[in-house]
This record gives C-alpha cells, structure tokens and sequence, in this order.
C-alpha cells in the first residue's frame, strides 16, 4: 500500500514479507510467478511468514507444533435440541409434565418468550437412546449414522454460553463476543495463518437449509480485519462465487485476452510509479483468472464416484444440500482449504420440536458422519478438525403445549451438546456433565471462549498471541477470557 | 471504523477472568493522585503493551494491583511498603538478568516514581484522570504557520508547516502534479466523479491566475459535492435501511441522509450541524429539517428477535449512542469504560455512564420493526398527503354512517340478510381503509428523538451487565472534558453546545483530521476514530492544531476549511515519488508527495456510471434509495420469513444509474459490489474504510453486470463521439476514463487487443449480439457488431485499470 489506511497506526500487518519480495521482482513481470515458489513448503518453528504458500500469515511463527492445518465448522443454526440428541436424562421421563422446580432454574433469565409463560413442565425427549462405540456415549435414535463414529468423536456435553438469543449467539460463538464488529474464527486463521492455496479463499462458507433464522454475512465476516480474511460464500447456484463467470457473449480467451492487457498496462504503470499497491493488483487479477477455473472445478461432483454419494446419501447429488455442502467441503479440505464454514438452518424448534427435528436429522446425520469417515479414508482427518453444533441448546421445559407425542423448546445457554473430529481432538472422548434435568453443568464447563482457545491451540497458536490492535486496544478472538481445555486433546 | 461496546457476554467473562486473577484488593490509602498522575501512566506507556489483559507476557499482568501481586512466572511483581523487595523495580533498575522495559530504561525520575509509590504501599486509585500527557486533550493553540526557507512554494498556512518538516528532515517536497491529475484528484475529493473532458480542457486551457481557484470553487458549488460529503458523514452516522440486528426490516431512513446532502451543499456551519443531530429535536421551535437532523441517533440497528430481553435491547441502543457520539465528536474509545475504567484514556465507568445518561431517555419500545417504531415524525410527500386525507375522509365518512345505523342495529331489530352482507362489507371496507391509511402513514415516517417527559434514573451498570445496577447518575460530561455550561436542563441539546462551545478541544481536532483523512487517505493522526493514548500522536500537531483553531474561528466552516488545504501546494504536489523516499517514508507520514489510492468502493461504480454516460445526472440530490442489478436473490439465499424486505426487487430505467449512495444499504447481506470494496456495513460506526486489494474486486468490475453495462454503453459512445479510426477512438476513451491522452506503448497494447477482439466478435456474431446486451440500457443497433463489441473489450479493460479506480 502506497498509504496504508488501517484501522489503527500500526502497519497492517496483512502486509506480509511476501509482498515486499513479490516487489523486488514485480517490475521484471515474473513477480508473479515467482511469488509461489518463493513462499512454497511448511514448516512449525520455521518463520511463519516465508512459510507458507498462497498467502502468509500475519503469526510469525507457530508456538506449538500444530495438529491441525485446518478446519470445517458444521454449524447447525437455530440451536439443536442437546436434550434429544447427546444429553439423554433418563430421570425426565418420571418427571414428565412436572413443573421445571425453581431449585433448578435458580432465578435464571429466559428469553422474552418463555419468560412469562405460567407454567414450565418439564418434557421428556420422546426418542429413545442407547450407548455405541467403544467408548459407550449415548446418542438419539435419530443419530444412527452419528452413533456408528461415536469413537471418532469427542462429544462435549457442556459447552455453555452467554447468550440466549440467536443473532447475539450466534455472534459470539462466531466471533467471541456478542456484539457486532469483530471477525469471524476462519477470518482469525486467515489472518494468523494465511492460506496454503492461492488458487482459492483461505475461508469459504456454504449454506444450506431454506427456513429458519437470518444468517448475516456478519457471521463469516472480517470486522475491523482486513476484507482479505472476510468468508466467501460458495453458492449452490448462479455463480458460485459472486462475477466469477465473464459475462455472456466473452469466451475464456478474449477474457485472458483483456486480462492480458490490464497486466501489460498495469505493468506499465508501475514502473512509472512504483507504487507497491499496482504490483498487488496486478497479483489479484491473476489470482482472479486462476479462480475462474478452480471454482467450477472444485464444485463440480460429477467426477465423484457413486460410493461417494452412498456414503454422504442421495441428497449429496443435489447443490445446496448440506449433504452437497458436506461433500464439497472434503473436496476443499483436500485443497487445503484453511477453513470451511458450513451454516444449516432450522434447528429452532419452538413447537413441534419432534416432526422438526427428525426432518432436520435426516437431512444432516448421514452427511455429517460421512464427511468423518471420508476425511479418515484419505488420511486427511488427522489435520482436520470437524466441528458439529449450533449456537446453544433448549430448555427441559416445554415451550407451549406438552402432549403425549409434541412438545416445543425454547432456547437454553446454559448447557449445549458439540463434538469435534479429527486434528487432535480426542477420539471417543464424552466430556462433561449436566444436571437431572439438562439445565445445568454439573461438571467441566467448556465455555465458547475455551472452546476457542483449544482449537487454536491444537492448529499451533497461543491464543492469547493472535491478536490485531484495533482503535488502541489488541483485540483477540479469545476477548478476555480463554482456557485450553487438555481434556478434550488426544 | 467499528465501535465497540463490551456487551454482557464480555462482561460475565470479565468477571470470570478477574475472579480467576483474584478480584484487587481494596486500595491503601496514601499517595493520592500520584498514582494517576505518574504511576499509571508509566505502566500503560511502559509496560501494558506486553503486561495487561491481552497480552499477559510471562503470565504477568501490571494492569492492577492484585495483578502485581500475584506476579508473573517469577513471581510477585512488587512487595508494598518494600521497593527493595519488588522484583518489578529490580527489573527496572537493571539490577539482575531480567531488564525491563526491553526497548530502553527508564528514566531516573520514572524509577524514582515507582520506587516512592511502591514504598508509600502502591496504592492503586483505579479511575484514570488527565494528567495533560494525552496530546489530543491538551488546549487547541493557534500556532503561527513558521517560517520556510524556500519561500515560493507555499500557497497557503497549511505548506509553511509541512515544508518546515520538510525542510528539518532535509527533504524538498514533490513537484506539481500535472494539471490533468489535478483535476482528475480534486474532482473525485470534491464531487466523487470524474471531470468530464471538456472541464479538463478548460482547466488545461485557462492560464489566467486564479485558475486553479475556479475549479475549486466551481466544484464547492457542484450538488455533487452534497453527495461526495455525505458518503463519508454516513459511514459515521451509521445510516443504513435495515434494522441491522435479527431479520434486518427495511427501515425508512433516507429523509435523513438528504439532510446529511443538504446540508453540506448549503455549508451548513459544523457546530449547528452537530447541535442539530444530536439534539435537532430539543431546539426551541425545532424546524421539521431539526427533527429531521435528530434521526442521527436513531441509525444504529435496532432488534425485534422475539426473545429479547427488553431491559437489556434498552440498555444496548443508549450505550450505542453514547459510543456513536464518544467516536464522532470527541475520537475517543469510550466504550472501553462499559465495563471498567478506561485502562488508558481518562475515562471513568461513571463518566461512561453520564454519558449514556442523556441517550437512555427515548420513549421507545425495545423490540421494534421497519416503518413502525415511533417516535417518528409525518414527513409525507404532496401525494402522500393527498393519499392519507382522501383515506381519512372516507374512514371518517362511512364512521359516520355506522355511527348514524347504530340507533336501530342497537335495537336488535331484524336486518335482511342483504343489509347484514351490506354492513359487514362496509366494515371490511373501513378496516382495510385504516390498513391502507396506517401502511402510507408509515412509509411518510422518518424514525427521530425525542426525550421522555419525566427522566428516567441511570445506574452505573456493572461490568456493563444490565442486571446489576451500580450508583445511580446524572447525565454528564466526561470529567477531565470540564462540564458544560450551568443552567438549562441536563440533556441531549446541552451535551452538543457543550461539545462546540465549550473549548473542548477534541470536536475540532477530530473533525479536521477526518477530513484531512478524506483528502490524503490518512488523518494527520493516522488513528482518526481513537486519539487517545494508544492513537498515534500526529505528524503534525502544529498543523493540526492551527487547522482545528482555524475552522473554529471561522466559524465551522466546512467549505473554508477544505479549500484551505486543497488550495495547498501540499495537496497539489505529485504522488510519483522516487524510490529511495519511498523506502524512507513508505506510508507519507512526511508529506513529501501526494496522495494516491484506490478510491471508495461507491465512487468507483459511480466512475464507471459517469464514464458510460449512464450516470443519472438529471435528479436533484436525494430520494428514497434503490436497489440497481444484484445477482440472483441474494436476500432470499439467507434471509427468513416472507417479510417485504426478503426478496430484492432489482428498480428499472434511472434508479439503476443513481450514484453509489443512494444504493439499498441491507446490513445483513450488504450490495455485493460494496462489500468487496470495503463498504462497511454499518452495524457500528466507521470513521475509516480499510483499502484492500483482493480478486473479489476484479470479478466485480470485469463480470458485474453494471461494469459489463457500462463497457458496452462507454464503447458506443467512443465510436459515436470519439471521432474516426482506433487512434482518435483510443484517445477520446482515454481522456473520458483518465483525463489523459494515452501514450504510444499504451496505444500499442490497446491496438492489439482491439485487433483481437474484432476479428473474434467478427467470426462469432452471435457471441457479439450477447456481449452488447448486457443490462437494460437502450442497445445501440446502427453500430457495426464486431466494432462495437471490441470497444466494449477496450472499455472492459480501460475500466479495469489500476489508475482508473484510483485517485492519483
């Protein structure tokens, strides 16, 4: 950057060596070219930001050796019921109906729905469960795919968190704090770590699910980072990536055509200026024209084989499912992908929570464990981490009716089920215990900071050392808080 | 850019992570003051930035008391009442292995301190006071512009100070930018727009002294200018037309962004600008302009998520003011004091709370929607108006007829069957009147302030947690700020004459480094949203203070004010520089060169609009917003429900080509083309766009449908206007693009290309017949195919330059 207009007074730190390597060779015009080979090969302890290709990261060097390269969030939006699906609570069953006692909720907020509800009895999850794997966890009849990798897991029964409402939530668990404004965990490791594959983002993010809540662009976004590390969202149809294809009527080779010639001019203009920010432009329209071709090559599945598509199900066959999502993001986690944000909708069941959350299961059990198993086949899950969960989980008490075969849950913070698979997440671990009633942790919390804290160490990063000073303060993704939790590593 | 409150999850964590540290112990007593005064503004400078909450180096934290403590890996940092003792001052001192701080030793005096205040029993006061060592408070001065040794080169005050740096640094400023530059720069600060090439040309042919002058003053009058203002204002004032939080409700907010317009088209004075946003409703008579300007504080998102706790959403949109205001008018962090005191301005939690003691007084409900959100005022259009008394009239008609039947209805009297279907009819009829009437009535509201008649008590909030009230407070001023003025009520109007009148010297300083910040592309201080301690001091303070004391005594004058420092031979040196001075000044800091970078993420769909042609010219500034091509249903892929506001409903003709403005701001899915050139999206305030440079930025500009429009557009208005053959051709598009003719290699590559593209398009008549009829602009069919398709490859490219979205 000619004048580099950040957010505070200190250099941008996105601004890396490689930039200022790209320049010294930029004038002759295989600046480019070179950048790649420059900044090629990995490496824990060696410095960071000669380290890695693509883009370098803003971390000088790793302070452990990491487990993990990278990692797919499979967020499941709206907040799943932990009470139907991880956290089976036997004792509900007698109590069914019964009156939530105050001795339980001890005077705890709820949200304005519920709040003044007269009477909270208590619902009994109308699905049966049983124990799998080796390591005995117990999971929902409506899981039976997630049941079989029940040793490939770590299921934590208590995750806890702050928030009782989706946007805030969903914020916090995005970004570490409730409010709007600060970046998103992949814009973190983009920013930390930089990307291995210059030919795609280092944070993609897919949707699914047609209902539900809101998902704002906040939630995969940058904050006060720079735009560089903000998501960018695959689309299952139009373009996948936003102007990605040239416009009608422009074959492939009258766009090089033209992109040659904005080179060339560029080119031109930058040895008449030497302005380093003509150099960097120069380097995104070439990255750009190099996307044109692994975008549509990595969305496109009809190479993937039919055991492929028996192993995620039938929906993976169509775009925009999360079976689809599922298996798109293996193929960007074989493309080293730094990080792979998946958002399915509709998990919040306020009413009729039964016929909804089947609908919901059948619609991601199968993908979820799928993309497990299939990581593990390719050898890649021992550097991946999979991460399954929502934002919070719902009240033991019935929101509205209770009947025999229907109930509702409104939401619940204070405890919620995730697992994680892969990248030195302990396999088959269960981890933590709620009360009677799933109301509250009986026994080892992992708050969402802690969470965080423990992903980052295991992808080699103290969490308190990633951080970027925004309007005089050095902010972190961890806020003010943050443990690593030994517990949860292998 | 983004404000930040600590909301209640940072706060409960707070409490975890002090809990965890042992909570401070309650403070000796002894030594009052000098804690604040030297001890503490020591360590921030000396020691917090490796040794306080984030960044706790050695598990050491020095930002409290309990955290000296109970020390770092080594151990208690300090032992009270021992200095001799305290392993921070044998560290200090340099009295063992471990020197602290790494990057020099202190000074005697500094050891001294901390030795007496250990001995005295470090006594931690808490609350930060000013101590006069934070530049940005310390009195506006008005420097005399100091003398220069080569004379000639100053234009106006503002070059005696950058060329007496200058000339310390033994560094001789950039020569003149061209003028063909010069135009092209200050049309873009002034206006946003390009200059067309006849202004070009009558720059270029106008050698009369005073040339320069005219240009400038000629864009001062330009509307455009309005819109050039206020595309930086609203980043401040957080303007956008959705809710923000949740399912992000169109809202009606665009009255107010008109008054943002007109008023710097008319040069509104800064001071009334800012009395009339913060308080335009509290003036006496308030003016339906006044009531309009208070909308300010009623940009920020606003939720109606169904389970919101109402006390807390409350809670939220006055802290957002107060911080909105703290950020605009006074460049400060306030929200830092949420939750704690300020750990390095002076800014207690109580000022914090003072503050946001004059915006908790609104009388809205929590949790609200779009159009229906009062207080609001009537704002309708003539047919509006029209529209609600026509409605009125015949509610209050078939009321009357009801009213009149209801003697013998009342009766019990039989009706036929044929007057009952009547009746119910007329009842449908009347409430879908009423509907009718309350959906226009809304769609004339404009969301503004108002106070509550009796004031509502504010609590301290501690750690910022709704739920737990602290001392109850006035409203305020931040103390080290001085109070405002005795006399009149404590309110919202009292806090902004107070901000302009009182000689509190922030508003100024921070208003000039903002614009300083637009023309040069950084502030004088480069941290325009944060000047406090952990800003940067400015490369020129002098200057900023004599620009500051200047727009004061002439009265806020915004106009003045900018022609000052555009009038500069500073703003009007060349931003070609040499490769050595790069090197030693890569950022500018000296201002030995003029500014150039890549413009903001409207101007260049803007650029790209007026470039064609296809700019809308014809209409007066303002009008409510629209919604030009988007890709697909963008907001449909992630939004939820059926909600007006769900589905984008792409407007057709003019409102396609209105500047960049005037585009839908949705917070949730931002306009695609903006988002990737860094627009922010409003959620919080934003005093500084980050400049990128990513691939999404090319795809935007050579596949977005307005580009390829505009290519194709410009392309047959190079063969139509740009006289015969590729040279005169290639010449006209370079002068409309880049106010320049281009030079020969450049012709070269462009011949080639265009060579190219003829001869494909030639073979592929259907791929031509594609290419030219991109967008809904009128298609130009008297033109040859293959000619017209490869001018439009040349536009493509010509509008893809690295020199053409960047202001040089």
């Amino acid at each position: 950057m000619s004048d580099p207009r950040t957010h505070s007074h200190v250099p941008p730190p996105f601004t890396p060596l490689g930039r200022r390597q790209f320049l010294g060779r930029a004038t002759t015009g295989i600046g480019v070219v070179a950048l790649a080979s420059l900044l090629s090969g990995e490496g824990w302890a060696a410095p960071r930001r000669t380290a890695v290709g693509g883009r370098a990261g803003a971390l000088e060097h790793l302070d452990f050796a990491p487990k993990a390269k990278r990692v797919i969030y499979l967020f499941q939006s709206g907040g799943p019921s932990h009470l139907d699906l991880f956290d089976y609570k036997p004792g509900l069953e007698k109590l069914n109906g019964q009156e939530l006692p105050d001795s339980v909720r001890k005077g705890q907020r709820l949200t304005g729905m519920t709040a003044d509800q007269k009477t909270k009895p208590m619902a009994a999850s109308i699905f049966r469960f049983a124990q799998h794997g080796q390591s005995g966890a117990c999971v929902s009849e409506l899981l039976p795919h997630t049941a079989r990798i029940v040793d490939e897991i770590a299921l934590v029964r208590t995750m806890t968190t702050t928030a009782i409402n989706h946007d805030p939530a969903v914020t916090f668990c995005q970004t570490g704090a409730e409010q709007p404004g600060r970046p998103t965990l992949g814009a973190w490791l983009s920013y930390g770590l930089g990307t291995a594959n210059q030919d795609l983002p280092a944070f993609v993010v897919l949707t699914s699910g047609q209902v539900g809540q809101n998902l704002h662009t906040r939630y995969w976004e940058s904050g006060f980072l720079p735009t560089v590390h903000q998501g960018i969202q695959f689309r299952a149809q139009g373009d996948p990536v936003l102007f990605l294809s040239n416009p009608k009527g422009m074959a492939p080779a009258m766009r090089r055509s033209i992109l040659d010639s904005i080179r060339a001019l560029n080119e031109m203009k930058h040895e008449a200026i030497g302005d380093p920010e003509i150099a960097t432009r120069i380097e995104q329209y070439e990255m750009a024209f190099r996307m044109q071709t692994s975008v549509p090559e990595l969305m496109d599945l009809s190479h993937e084989p039919d055991s492929t598509f028996a192993l995620y199900g039938p929906d993976a066959r169509t775009p925009g499912t999360f079976a689809a999502n599922c298996l798109l993001a293996r193929r960007l986690a074989e493309r080293d992908v730094r990080f792979v944000q998946l958002y399915h909708r509709d998990w919040d069941h306020h009413g009729g929570l039964p016929a909804n959350i089947r609908r919901q299961c059948a619609q991601t059990d199968q993908a979820s464990a799928a993309l497990v198993l299939d990581l593990k086949q390719r050898g890649l899950l021992d550097d991946t981490v999979v991460i399954w969960g929502g934002e919070f989980g719902r009240t033991v008490y019935s929101q509205g009716n209770l009947t025999k075969t229907d109930y509702g849950r409104d939401h619940h913070g204070r405890c919620y089920s995730q697992w994680m698979a892969g990248g030195g997440f302990k396999p088959g671990l269960v981890y933590g215990e709620t009360d009677d009633f799933g109301y509250n942790i009986v026994r080892n919390p992992v708050p969402v900071h802690d969470f965080h804290a423990t992903l980052l160490r295991l992808l080699g990063v103290e969490h308190t050392h990633l951080t970027y000073r925004f309007q005089g303060r050095d902010f972190r993704l961890t806020d003010i808080a943050g443990e690593v939790m030994p517990a949860l590593l292998a | 850019m983004q404000g930040f409150r600590w909301g209640i999850a940072g706060a409960l964590l707070l409490v975890v992570a002090v809990a965890k540290a042992a909570p401070p112990a309650a403070a000796p007593s002894g030594g009052p003051g000098r804690f604040a005064r030297v001890v503490r503004p020591l360590l921030v400078a000396k020691c917090f930035a490796c040794h306080a909450d984030n960044v706790a180096l050695s598990g050491l934290r020095l930002d409290s008391r309990a955290g000296m403590l109970k020390g770092g890996q080594r151990g208690a940092a300090i032992n009270p009442g021992h200095p001799e003792t305290s392993l921070l001052l044998r560290a200090v001192r340099h009295e063992g292995a471990l020197k602290m701080p790494p990057e020099g030793r202190l000074s005697a005096a500094e050891i001294a301190a901390l030795t007496e205040w250990i001995r005295t029993g470090a006594a931690w006061d808490g609350a930060p006071v000013g101590d006069g060592r934070l530049w940005a408070l310390a009195p506006l001065t008005r420097p005399a512009p100091p003398e220069v040794r080569t004379r000639g080169w100053v234009r106006t005050p503002v070059d005696n100070f950058v060329l007496a740096r200058l000339e310390r640094e033994r560094l001789r400023p950039a020569p003149y930018a061209d003028r063909r530059t010069l135009i092209r720069r200050v049309t873009f600060d002034l206006t946003g727009l390009p200059p067309t090439p006849e202004e070009v040309d009558a720059f270029l042919a106008d050698r009369a002294p005073g040339a320069w002058e005219r240009v400038v003053d000629r864009l001062f009058a330009d509307p455009h200018y309005g819109e050039r203002m206020a595309q930086h204002w609203l980043d401040l004032a957080r303007y956008a037309d959705s809710d923000g939080y949740h399912d992000d409700t169109t809202r009606l907010m665009w009255r107010y962004r008109d008054y943002v317009i007109g008023a710097f088209n008319r040069n509104k004075p800064f001071d009334q600008f800012t009395i009339e946003q913060l308080a335009g409703d509290l003036l006496p008579n308030a003016t339906v302009e006044q009531r309009t300007a208070s909308a300010f504080n009623r940009c920020g998102p606003t939720t109606s998520e169904g389970g919101a706790v109402p006390e807390e959403v409350l809670a939220r949109y006055a802290s957002e003011r107060a911080n909105t205001a703290g950020q605009v008018w006074l460049g400060l962090t306030v929200q830092c004091a949420e939750c704690h005191d300020h750990k390095y301005d002076p800014i207690t939690t109580r000022d914090y709370y003072q503050l946001t003691a004059f915006f908790n007084q609104v009388p809205e409900q929590a949790l609200y929607r779009g159009t229906d959100a009062p207080p609001t005022l009537l704002i309708a259009t003539p047919e509006q108006q029209k529209l609600l008394d026509e409605h009125t009239a015949q509610i209050t008609a078939l009321e009357e007829e009801i009213k009149a039947e209801g003697g013998v209805a009342g009766t019990g009297a039989m009706v036929s069957p044929e007057e009952k279907a009547r009746r119910e009819a007329r009842t449908k009829r009347l409430n879908d009147l009423k509907a009718a009437r309350t959906r226009i009535d809304r769609e004339a509201r404009l969301r503004v302030m108002a106070d509550v008649p009796e004031r509502r008590p504010t609590h301290i909030l501690l750690r910022g947690d709704y739920r737990n009230k602290g001392a109850e407070v006035q409203p305020g001023t931040p103390s080290v700020l001085g109070a405002p003025a005795a006399g009149g009520p404590a309110n919202r109007l009292s806090l902004a004459k107070w901000l302009v009148n009182s000689g509190n010297p922030l508003p100024a300083r921070v208003t000039v480094n903002r614009f300083w910040q637009m023309l040069f592309g950084a502030g004088l201080s480069r941290s325009s949203d944060d000047l406090g301690m952990r800003g940067e001091k400015p490369s020129h303070p002098e200057l900023l203070d004599y620009l500051g004391s200047d727009f004061i005594a002439n009265h806020w004058d915004v106009k003045r004010l900018l022609r000052s420092i555009v009038l500069s031979a500073t703003y009007q040196q060349s931003s070609r520089t040499t490769a050595a001075l790069r090197v030693r000044d890569p950022q500018n800091r000296l201002l030995a060169r003029g500014p150039r970078f890549r413009l903001p993420a409207e101007f260049i769909r803007d650029n790209a609009l007026a470039i064609a042609g296809l700019l809308d010219r014809a209409r007066a500034p303002g009008g409510p917003s629209v919604k030009p091509y988007q890709p697909g249903d963008l907001w449909r892929e992630l939004s939820a429900g059926d909600d007006a506001g769900k589905s984008y409903i792409q407007d057709h003709g003019p409102d396609l080509y209105r500047r960049g403005l005037y585009t839908f701001w949705k917070r949730s899915i931002l306009y695609p083309s903006f988002a990737v050139f860094d627009a922010p999206k409003r959620e919080v305030c934003a005093g500084q766009r980050p400049i990128t440079n990513t691939p999404l930025q090319a795809f935007a500009t050579l596949n977005d449908v307005t580009y390829v429009e505009a290519a194709r557009v410009f392309a047959a208005r190079i063969i139509q206007q740009g006289g015969v053959g590729f040279g005169p051709r290639l010449d006209y598009a370079y002068r409309v693009v880049l106010a320049r003719p281009p030079n020969a290699r450049e012709q070269d590559v462009m011949e080639r290309l265009f060579r190219q593209a003829r001869e494909r398009y030639g073979a592929d008549p259907a791929a031509a017949k594609e290419l030219l009829t991109a967008g809904e602009a009128p298609q130009v069919t008297d033109l040859d195919l293959p000619e017209h398709s490869a001018w439009t490859c040349v536009a493509n490219a010509l509008l893809n330059l690295d020199e053409t979205v960047t202001k040089e």
